[in-house]
């Protein structure tokens, strides 16, 4: 087996069978087509960082134990986007309630996992490593990239768009990610003096950080390569910006067009991750909540408005997730301290729409919060396996219950 | 300095070879000779190769010392710290007293020019380790800009860690928790014994001071109780109360130069304890009970052994090794404890063990984005790089004051990425494009790289054809990114 290192200086690519396939750069359909995942399909995890509050999301607005907890900063129920005569969405996500009314979102209720932790840190460890006992040291997308998704280590199968670091999910041994911040700051500065000079210092680094140096430059100039080229891939529909669908002043939409851009373009392209943060609401939860939904809420409906538009709706599912929901009760600072179980959603026209799983009940609560009634794995394991065709058990080390999501293939 | 006093070939690196010198065992190395200058080594290559540590040397022990507890140096500064014993080195650098910026910020309510200018003084100021452990309680007592800016809450913490971070953890704790931007980021300002806000007593077990696993849900609630009724107010330069400003009858532009005004007056925010909103009745936290505040909280917290191990931990982690042996830890965790949590001792006892000046340790920690740019300008004596830091924070992955979670920045390897490395090297560009003169590139190879390159980076500073070129070269390899 060639090393990323060896692949990268060699450009040719040998599978497992020793076949010599022609410079994945140039065949982005090879990429697509390695280490069993058969499939043009592209997900995207979006994640809500600092703790969404589920309840004002996802509102049980005909549960009276809502509006008891909630005095100051529930949602009224004539102002509830209703979905059902039971729950209802958040007042400033029209745009999901129009996917919804599509037929292009799951709700699944009571995301979580035994014994839940109320640390962001040690919540924030579960899901990225899908791992509750908190042992795993490589992320769940990581090993999905470096084991299944993309073993012969294509710098653009795994993508952090619109945020500087690796995030943790991501991070695993021999997983290759091109994390770009933005497209157009994606390149060498100074001249072809530099595109040669650069990269030549980060070879053969010695040292602990060697690989990782040479990794993360030999990913950026390879991503670089591959986005200059571009135009050579002849998309079905060329990528233009639809600039006025995802509006101004909204990072989480600027990095979801990054996503759309990529993914028009890239053919290579398979696990996407974008964040938006802000969600630690202990005080003033009802307009500072509102205001991060709205930007998801726009963000995510000009991003499937645009794949859309580019005849690639079929071809990508997104998924949202936090680190946990809040407490049932509000606190005295029109807030809500950390929590539990929360719903996820999972979005795109291969899904098929509805609620999915048992509502957490308001009054059986454990330390004021939500029990919950889905494992979260049992999300990972749908996107994984139904719908990327990859081995989920051996991503998270064992099976979860069914969640029949997806529209038949 | 002419072109060929760089100039190797593989040939004469390899011709020049000395098996074993240094570093880890059957590591080969190949030196160099920069012409009238002592050699310089050439680490094996890859990931198998270990750089070659020049730790066994009184230069390359200052040289590594320097950087650490400090941000980088000179030649000269360097000269003269290599002509001291070590001890006798950290000594100096240690006992070395806060020294406060001689002038205060283009705007004291603003974070960029805040950290503008605070980038300045990390790049000037001759107390370098007391500079070094302000930005380091920026990122374990961390607070962001969000719910401060307009108020000079960002500029007054920034104070209060050069102020406070050397000298001992109880007070520095204290002041932190009625620090006004600490208060706002975490919420402590809206707590009450009606409705006490978890928030920053979660943060101040689980982040600042005991570690995941060393408290209770239970303490938690509790803390809150014992933290709530905490609230800002203004006194004056003298101290004495004024009332906070109002913005009715105002455009926010009115409000924001009012803020700056009193800022600039001297007059400070404040966090104090008002008995009416503070929950005075029984508490059980870690371990005690009774009618706890904040000073008790805080007590009770320095009481657990928990404590000195979490912090000691978080300074190996800064200054000496990404992962510090749970021996060192105890160690240093035994001496800081003992000294009654006296930072210094804490910081001493870190530069002096035998973990420190090994070889493994040489080049074992990533310099932060903050750390590099400070150097940078420290290395070419160009202070005036702090609004290009500033802008270039961001596609490193550091904003100072907007840190990405409460648990504050990434460390070493965190701080790598496609993007990440983007960002840095073409920081290298930006300041060797600013025209002006720069020092002889072959020294710099010597005093800021120790003189140890690898492979790749002899072989592009040999190919550099400029005093520009090479000097590119040198602040975008992974030698000037890596302390």
């Amino acid at each position: 087996m060639l090393s990323r290192r060896d692949f990268l200086a060699s450009g040719l690519a040998a599978t497992a069978a020793g076949v010599i396939v022609p410079p994945v750069l140039a065949k982005g359909v090879v990429a697509a087509a390695n280490d069993g995942v058969h499939s043009d399909r592209v997900l995207v995890v979006l994640q809500l960082g600092g703790g969404n509050d589920g309840l004002n999301t996802v509102i049980p607005y005909a549960d009276p134990g809502y509006g008891n907890a909630r005095p100051t900063i529930g949602i009224k129920p004539d102002k509830v986007l209703r979905l059902d005569d039971r729950a209802g969405l958040n007042p400033v996500m029209t745009g999901m309630q129009a996917l919804w009314n599509a037929g292009q979102v799951a709700i699944v209720q009571g995301v979580g996992y035994d014994n839940p932790t109320y640390s962001h840190f040690e919540a924030l460890h579960v899901w990225e490593y899908a791992d509750p006992q908190r042992r795993a040291v490589d992320g769940w997308l990581g090993r999905l990239l470096a084991k299944q998704v993309d073993s012969q280590g294509h710098p653009l199968a795994g993508c952090a768009l619109g945020q500087p670091n690796t995030p943790a999910e991501m991070r695993a041994q021999g997983a290759t990610v091109s994390v770009i911040e933005s497209a157009q700051s994606y390149r060498f500065q100074g001249g072809t003096g530099r595109e040669v000079a650069a990269p030549a210092l980060y070879r053969r680094t010695p040292g602990i950080y060697g690989v990782l140096f040479d990794q993360a430059l030999s990913t950026a100039q390879e991503g670089m390569k591959a986005l200059a080229d571009a135009s050579k891939y002849t998309p079905s529909v060329p990528y233009t910006a639809e600039s006025t669908v995802y509006g101004s002043k909204n990072d989480l939409a600027a990095a979801l067009q990054l996503t759309a851009q990529m993914i028009v373009t890239q053919p290579s392209v398979k696990i996407c991750h974008v964040v938006l943060g802000g969600f630690d609401t202990h005080q003033q939860e009802d307009t500072r909540q509102q205001a991060l939904l709205g930007y998801v809420d726009a963000a995510v409906s000009a991003f499937m408005k645009d794949l859309d538009a580019h005849g690639q709706g079929d071809r990508v599912v997104l998924m949202t997730w936090s680190e946990f929901g809040r407490r049932v009760n509000e606190n005295g600072s029109r807030g809500t301290d950390h929590g539990s179980a929360a719903p996820v959603f999972v979005v795109g026209k291969p899904v098929k729409g509805g609620f999915y799983g048992e509502p957490p009940s308001l009054t059986s609560l454990d330390m004021g919060n939500l029990k919950h009634t889905t494992d979260f794995r049992s999300v990972y394991q749908t996107v994984i396996r139904d719908w990327l065709g990859g081995d989920a058990a051996a991503v998270l080390g064992g099976s979860f219950a069914e969640l029949p999501l997806l529209k038949a293939a | 300095m002419s072109t060929a006093s760089l100039r190797l070939s593989r040939r004469q690196a390899l011709g020049l070879a000395v098996g074993g010198a240094a570093g880890a065992a059957g590591l080969r190395l190949a030196s160099l000779h920069l012409s009238g200058s002592p050699s310089a080594s050439v680490s094996a290559a890859g990931a198998a190769g270990a750089w070659a540590s020049p730790l066994g040397t009184s230069r390359g022990l200052a040289a590594h010392l320097l950087r650490r507890a400090g941000f980088g140096y000179t030649d000269a500064e360097l000269d003269a710290a290599a002509s001291m014993s070590y001890p006798e080195l950290v000594d100096r650098m240690v006992s070395q007293a806060p020294q406060a910026p001689a002038q205060p910020p283009r705007m004291r309510t603003d974070y960029r020019a805040v950290s503008s200018w605070w980038y300045t003084h990390m790049a000037t100021t001759t107390a370098q380790f007391p500079e070094r452990m302000t930005l380091f309680w920026h990122g374990l007592l961390t607070s962001d800009f969000r719910k401060s800016n307009r108020f000079p809450y960002i500029y007054q913490q920034n104070q209060l860690y050069r102020r406070l971070g050397t000298g001992d953890l109880r007070s520095l704790l204290l002041a932190a928790t009625y620090d006004p931007a600490m208060m706002r980021y975490l919420d402590l300002d809206q707590s009450t014994a009606r409705a006490p806000n978890e928030n920053f007593s979660r943060e101040l077990m689980e982040l600042f001071t005991l570690g995941v696993g060393n408290f209770s849900e239970q303490d938690v609630r509790e803390g809150a109780r014992a933290l709530s009724g905490l609230r800002i107010v203004l006194v004056d330069a003298q101290g004495q109360s004024l009332p906070l400003p109002r913005r009715q009858g105002m455009t926010p532009q009115q409000y924001y130069a009012q803020l700056e005004q009193l800022a600039q007056s001297g007059a400070a925010f404040k966090g104090v304890l008002t008995p009416r909103l503070h929950d005075g009745g029984s508490k059980s936290y870690l371990g005690r009970t009774g009618n706890i505040g904040p000073e008790q909280a805080v007590d009770a917290i320095l009481a657990q052994d928990a404590c000195a191990v979490h912090i000691a931990t978080k300074a190996l982690e800064h200054l000496c090794s990404a992962n510090p042996s749970n021996d060192l830890v105890t160690r240093v965790a035994g001496q800081f404890r003992g000294s009654g949590y006296d930072i210094r001792t804490l910081v001493r006892a870190i530069l002096t063990s035998d973990e420190f000046t090994a070889a493994a340790n040489y080049r074992s920690l990533v310099r932060s984005p903050a750390d590099y740019v400070v150097a940078t300008m420290r290395a070419l004596g160009q202070p005036d790089l702090a609004a290009q830091a500033v802008t270039a924070g961001a596609g490193m992955g550091q904003v100072l004051y907007d840190p990405p979670t409460v648990a504050g920045w990434p460390s070493n390897g965190a701080w790598l990425s496609s993007s990440t490395l983007l960002a840095r090297v073409n920081f290298a560009q930006t300041v060797v494009n600013r025209g002006g003169s720069l020092p002889d590139p072959a020294t710099a190879v010597r005093n800021q790289l120790d003189g140890v390159v690898g492979p790749d980076t002899a072989a592009v500073l040999n190919g550099s054809q400029s005093t520009a070129d090479r000097w590119y070269a040198l602040l975008a390899s992974p030698e000037f990114h890596l302390k």
